[in-house]
């Protein structure tokens, strides 16, 4: 048993620096984008493949169902398995499609937009017709996504049949903690209509995502980058009478719009330059064109830099990353599914998809690189300083996804993939254990008043899948976090580039963070002697669905409102298998697929292209890890990093509680240190950065406007000109007042004006 | 005949709905619009014009020949996709006011009827004169409409609408007259056909809009072309509304009856689009290409300053009205692009806004006949209450916003790429004088767009409940029969039956706490087009192509410019290749690398180096 135990993990090891070594290779002397290009297969048109079409209109029949639901009032869960049938069948096409395409493929669906006006005019056809059709491009990198996306889609549904109960039971929603506003609330019921209204939005999520990844051209893409987006500010705004949940699905919406605006930007750039938005189309014209491409003047030059704002919106980088804690204001599947495994993933997908515009500029890549790692640093210490796990977790997320556009800055596409993929798993499993825990204690999520889980009966699931989910976050070694973090870790020490050592070890320094807020929660919630305390409707307003755990604790005899006599639900057949699924997937997701199977799907994509482009097998400008080969070194160092952070996290959170505390009074209380954690917890104050420099100005401005309409454009310009004739008037009224003299007055000056009239033009005629 | 009956059938209905009596005049009116729908109907599925650049339905009457004046009548593409627009909502406003409207319906069911005859009749004019009687016809039953039927600021509303729009368009007119009195000239000096014994005459006058917008864009100076745009603008550019003279609609969609501020979105604002597509850019291109900077900052100011103001406002309705401005920045930016791309967005834009916004306009008249305000800050969390009407508030106002799958989409990225791609030595074949420092910060209305609409959403749609009105009565009383409400539809099982403790206390409103089937079969055909619309755009964009490329005849690229050598690398196409990028594939790197001074630089005011007869014409003059 323990050989075998062994040997796994040799083989592991060994599978996963062949991937690495892989990955060198790979593009060996590949520098510019077109021979990246060049290295993309061309696609075949493949029309029997046309069922794949399915993997999009099951969740779209899904959705419309569900909306039926809703309007006629349907009880019961019929919604969620019409969802979770739809989703099931479409993994099972996912997965056919897997073992069906080799290749790029593309699979017409249907014509949708298609300009061509080429035959009017003369000369040459190129950018004389705008085609972006329904249709899909699926190659081993769609494939590597659509492997997660659908499948997780699906058991996260599972789950939320489970855990949206209380919606089902009675209708809409009240939270708002206001029972005021309860009871005001007039409307009837609607039973089930909020229970069918989620599992909507998530097939709606299910098919916008499907199209983005799945897309042919970069129009579908953006089609399906908008879609999640609704359906991310539907579902964050589930609560819809919250005004906090509104505020968040309008704060993410926004933000993401920021971003949407430098992705369609970079659309418009690439249709200009290249005359096509057809991935397939596009590769062949980047192979055909001529090598000095890369000094195509700026409207060339900013396409990686537009596009990497839309990736930044969407997952959540800096600085447009504020949306996505906000955004756990919606039900934990949601995070769980949306803004933690997939949604928020889109953004490295794009960049990855589009991998070759970004040789195009050598400062995109390493932008790119900076932006994550910083991102991955400052996420992490707001996430070590924050008390509701669901947050911790959503900080933790956005600190991961800096980790992967690190890896994808420093030209190791697969590395960032291999992340996407082994996070996609071990961040649901965290994010729906949390929900599990907020389902059970009537909507409690802060780490103070939670301990011991895995002592009470019934909760020794949730606590060992949060486990696993903590080992893989942390990266123990030989968890799949350990491989794919240190893929990104040793890459960005032998990627030569502008501080690129810099941010490896800042990278190191936040592995090490990440072990520690991770264990922090674990040993905090899990761990230690038994206490609980319930959530309470009144719990605060940042926090997700109290409103219905109140209500379901007021209505259900077996839920009293306080402390002593609350019992918590524990999670049922559902939720456990949904969670037990993840947490096996998490924890071997390297020895099923391993790192190199992650590998050759990202290297027979477009995402392979130059990578890595620094030919560092020979030796010419290998980066080192303090003298050491990074990729050999950094198992050991990542390793004890992560262990020391464990290690800290086990000192001050399992064995020393008190120890956290006074480390925190004795920070507050120095003078000199007390803005390190006041800024910590308050999320270094950037949201209220960009209401002070981006809302507020724009606010006045938009008062100013609106004045300035009111009283200079309507009031002065136009009322004042259709005053003139009055006023005009005015002034001729003493005329007309009947007074002979003064008509006599007139007359007399009248026959004097043409006299002299006359005369002038007599004079001017006798002169000439 | 046909043609003539897009005009007469709802000329008689109004006849028809005016002299019948009170207690069946709307439903008169409401066979007489469907009459006109299902003629529109008919007559667009035979319509022999799709596709092509040319005119069908033509038929001329002479009226004054004498003075060269006839009924000429006749529809290319765009007027019958904008015809189609006009028939689809004429029922649905008329329905949409069976509860709205309650004194003198006779009179309001007459006025709507005869707007949308005047309205066809803008868009089927071929001659000048006919299409200035149906131009100003329009304003006079809408300003009854809103004088009549209004808010509370109703007078000074339907009178500025009125004098506003008036005036301007008495400059389009002197405008045009100017054109045919150049040409009447050209003739008497022995220009084409010209025939001396006729000098002096009016014999030599015509009205035709064939044959001036051909004589105007070839025989006129570009400074007497600019004249004419600058009296073209005096009309439209107040018509669509563009920034600075957009302030009589807010005035005018404010105070108008729900149906008033429909059609005003739907089909009027769109007369100026179309006069600017139908008369300036064929018209004086050298003129347009002058002057489509200047006009293209004025719509980005537009889309920028209206977006802003929508921002902070606290009235619905005036929220919406400003979006159109915003909107319609967007549409006659695209016109002035002077490529395909962005007029066959402009012509989409000016259908999907008149769906989209004709909807939201419905939507807060059905908010308004419960709870007779449209103050924001007094409603909130209307979803829970009515969550149907909820539900199609968030479908149009992402239809409106351009989400991606809807019809607001497509023709806002038509309109920007279109813009984007307007430089002088555009890929496109159509050089402009726009390009991406004009598409850059008009794009910055998408953001704005999405801001102030989510804003409005969340104020009004979500939220905690609030029911405008209510706090006013007794809160205990209000509580307690709502929550009787509420527990006499959790019994029974259904939201309507609640209703009626609820609504019980609004005296003039029998309607239902929700939508009622009415108002829902309203919204769905809307809906529906929406969809369709934002999934097949081809549809439409197939069916003005060959409008879009007659009018743009003028800009694009003279043949010379084209490089031999990639003409003939280029493969004929067939219809098999049509969707392909054939440059793409062509083996010719040349042909698609990119240009790297294609967007260099601002190009404001600079004329591109075209071969437009314009010496040739100049000797007339």
């Amino acid at each position: 048993m323990l050989t075998d135990g062994l040997q796994l993990l040799t083989s592991a090891i060994a599978a996963a620096s062949l991937a690495a070594d892989g990955g060198h290779a790979a593009g060996e002397g590949a520098k510019t984008a077109m021979d990246a290009a060049r290295a993309i297969a061309p696609a075949i048109d493949a029309p029997s493949l046309a069922w794949a079409g399915w993997i999009l209109w099951l969740p779209i029949i899904s959705a419309v169902c569900c909306g039926l639901c809703a309007a006629f009032r349907v009880r019961g869960k019929l919604p969620a398995w019409i969802t979770v049938g739809c989703l099931g069948i479409a993994s099972i096409l996912v997965f056919m499609l897997y073992g069906r395409v080799d290749g790029p493929v593309t699979i017409h669906l249907f014509d949708w937009i298609s300009l061509d006006w080429s035959g009017t005019t003369e000369g040459n056809r190129a950018g004389r017709s705008l085609v972006a059709n329904f249709a899909l491009y699926v190659d081993s990198l769609t494939l590597l996504w659509m492997l997660f996306v659908v499948p997780l889609g699906t058991l996260i549904a599972l789950y939320a049949s489970e855990y949206m109960e209380p919606d089902m039971r009675v209708g809409p929603r009240r939270g708002s903690g206001n029972s005021a506003h309860r009871a005001i609330g007039g409307g009837g019921p609607h039973e089930g209509a909020g229970y069918a209204r989620f599992f909507a939005g998530v097939s709606l999520f299910l098919f916008a995502m499907s199209a983005l990844v799945m897309g042919d051209n970069l129009v579908m893409l953006y089609l399906g980058w908008e879609g999640v987006g609704f359906a991310s500010y539907m579902l964050i705004g589930y609560y819809y009478t919250k005004p906090s949940a509104v505020a968040a699905a309008k704060k993410a919406f926004i933000m993401n719009r920021i971003g949407d605006l430098g992705l369609a930007l970079a659309i418009y750039l690439i249709w200009l330059n290249y005359g096509s938005l057809e991935y397939d189309t596009l590769w062949m014209v980047l192979a055909a064109a001529p090598d000095d491409l890369a000094v195509g003047g700026w409207s060339v030059q900013a396409i990686p830099f537009l596009l990497m704002l839309g990736a930044f919106g969407k997952s959540a980088q800096l600085p447009l990353y504020v949306w996505l804690p906000d955004a756990m204001e919606g039900p934990t599947p949601v995070s769980a599914l949306i803004h933690a495994a997939t949604m928020v993933t889109a953004g490295i997908y794009l960049i990855a998809r589009t991998y070759p515009f970004f040789l195009l500029h050598e400062a995109a890549l390493p932008t790119v690189a900076w932006v994550g790692g910083l991102t991955a640093f400052l996420a992490a210490t707001i996430g070590m300083a924050q008390y509701d796990i669901k947050r911790i977790m959503a900080y933790s997320t956005v600190s991961q996804l800096g980790f992967m556009f690190l890896g994808l800055g420093v030209m190791t596409s697969f590395g960032g993939a291999y992340h996407v993929f082994t996070h996609a798993f071990f961040k649901a499993a965290l994010f729906l254990t949390c929900g599990a825990i907020m389902h059970g204690f009537a909507g409690q999520l802060d780490l103070r008043k939670l301990s011991g889980l895995r002592h009470i009966p019934g909760w020794r699931v949730v606590s060992y899948v949060m486990l696993a989910g903590c080992l893989c976050l942390a990266g123990v070694p030989f968890t799949s976090g350990y491989f794919s973090k240190d893929a990104i870790l040793a890459e960005a020490f032998v990627t030569p580039g502008p501080g690129f050592q810099f941010l490896g070890f800042l990278a190191l320094f936040t592995a090490g963070l990440t072990a520690y807020y991770t264990f922090r929660v674990w040993f905090r919630v899990c761990a230690g002697p038994v206490h609980y305390e319930p959530g309470d409707e009144g719990h605060g307003p940042s926090h997700g669905e109290h409103g219905e755990h109140g209500e379901h604790a007021a209505t259900a005899p077996d839920h009293g409102g306080h402390a002593h006599d609350f019992h918590p639900h524990a999670p049922r057949l559902a939720i456990n298998l949904v969670l037990i699924v993840l947490a096996v997937g998490a924890l071997i997701a390297w020895v099923v697929p391993g790192g190199a199977w992650v590998e050759s799907m990202v290297s027979r994509s477009s995402a392979a292209a130059g990578v890595p482009g620094h030919g560092h097998a020979h030796g010419g400008a290998h980066g080192s890890f303090l003298g050491f080969d990074p990729h050999v070194v950094m198992y050991y160092v990542s390793a004890g990093v992560a262990l020391l952070g464990i290690a800290i996290a086990a000192w001050f959170h399992l064995f020393n509680r008190k120890a956290a505390d006074d480390l925190r009074a004795s920070l507050l209380g120095n003078p000199a240190t007390r803005w390190l954690p006041t800024a910590m917890e308050n999320k270094w104050y950037v949201d209220e950065g960009y209401i002070f420099l981006v809302r507020a100005p724009l606010w006045l401005l938009g008062h100013l406007l609106a004045f300035l309409d009111r009283f200079l454009v309507d009031g002065l310009l136009v009322d004042g000109i259709a005053r003139l004739p009055r006023i005009l008037g005015r002034a001729f009224q003493p005329l007309q007042n009947g007074l002979l003299q003064g008509y006599a007055v007139t007359m007399a000056g009248g026959v004097g004006l043409i006299i002299a009239w006359v005369v002038w033009v007599w004079l001017q005629g006798g002169g000439a | 005949m046909t043609a003539a009956l897009l005009i007469l059938i709802p000329l008689v209905a109004a006849i028809a709905t005016a002299v019948a009596p009170t207690a069946i005049a709307r439903w008169v009116a409401a066979i007489g619009s469907l009459v006109l729908l299902a003629h529109t109907l008919v007559t667009s599925m035979f319509f022999g014009a799709w596709g092509t650049g040319d005119f069908a339905l033509t038929a001329s009457v002479p009226f004054l020949a004498e003075f060269g004046i006839n009924l000429a009548l006749g529809a290319d593409s765009v007027s019958m996709a904008l015809i189609i627009l006009n028939g689809i909502l004429m029922p649905l406003c008329v329905f949409g006011s069976f509860t709205a409207v309650t004194h003198r319906s006779r009179e309001y069911y007459a006025w709507l009827l005869a707007l949308a005859a005047a309205v066809n009749g803008v868009f089927l004019a071929r001659d000048l004169i006919f299409f200035y009687v149906c131009f100003e016809f329009t304003l006079v039953p809408l300003f009854f409409l809103i004088a009549i039927y209004g808010g509370e600021n109703r007078a000074k509303a339907s009178i500025k609408f009125f004098l506003y729009t008036f005036t301007g368009s008495l400059l389009t007119l002197a405008g045009l007259l100017y054109v045919a009195w150049r040409y009447s000239l050209s003739l008497e000096f022995g220009g084409a056909g010209g025939d001396l014994a006729a000098a002096g005459t009016l014999s030599n006058w015509t009205f035709d809009i064939a044959t001036l917008t051909t004589f105007a864009s070839q025989e006129l100076l570009p400074s007497q072309q600019g004249l004419v745009l600058f009296a073209l603008l005096a009309g439209f550019a107040v018509k669509v509304p563009l920034f600075p003279v957009h302030t009589w609609l807010p005035l005018a969609h404010t105070e108008a009856p729900t149906a008033g501020s429909v059609l005003l979105a739907g089909v009027l604002l769109k007369l100026g689009t179309y006069g600017l597509f139908r008369f300036a850019l064929p018209m004086v291109p050298d003129a347009v290409i002058v002057w489509a900077p200047a006009i293209a900052v004025l719509c980005i100011i537009g889309i920028l300053y209206a977006a802003l103001i929508c921002w902070v406002q606290d009235d619905i309705k005036r929220l919406v009205a400003y979006s159109s401005v915003s909107h319609l920045g967007f549409c006659v930016l695209g016109l002035f692009a002077l490529n395909p791309l962005g007029v066959q967005g402009s012509v989409l834009y000016m259908i999907n806004h008149g769906l989209s916004t004709s909807a939201l306009f419905f939507l807060i008249g059905m908010v308004y006949e419960r709870y007779h305000t449209r103050d924001m800050d007094s409603m909130s969390g209307l979803g829970r209450r009515m969550p149907v009407w909820g539900f199609f508030m968030v479908f149009f106002t992402m239809a409106s916003v351009g989400l991606p799958g809807l019809n607001g989409f497509i023709s806002e990225f038509f309109c920007l790429i279109g813009t984007y791609t307007a430089t002088p030595d555009s890929p496109s074949g159509y050089p402009g004088v726009l390009g991406p420092a004009y598409a850059w910060p008009a794009a910055v209305g998408m953001i704005l767009g999405a801001m102030y609409l989510l804003i409005m959403l969340g104020k009004v749609v979500f939220g905690p409940l609030r029911v405008p009105g209510e706090h006013a009565h007794s809160h205990a009383a209000r509580h307690g029969a709502a929550e009787s409400g509420d527990h006499a539809t959790a019994a029974h099982g259904g939201a309507t039956t609640g209703s009626a403790h609820a609504a019980g206390d609004h005296a003039t409103s029998t309607l239902p706490q929700d939508l009622s089937p009415r108002e829902i079969g309203i919204l769905i055909p809307l809906a529906v087009l929406c969809v369709v619309l934002g999934i097949q755009p081809k549809f439409i964009t197939d069916a003005i192509a060959g409008s879009v490329t007659a009018t743009l005849s003028a800009y694009a690229e003279p043949v010379e410019l084209a490089p031999a050598a990639v003409r003939s690398a280029d493969p004929a196409p067939s219809s098999d290749d049509a969707f392909i990028v054939p440059g793409a594939m062509s083996p010719n790197p040349g042909a698609i690398s990119p240009n790297p001074s294609a967007v260099s630089g601002i190009t404001l005011f600079s004329i591109p180096a075209r071969a437009l007869p314009l010496e040739t014409g100049s000797t007339h003059a």
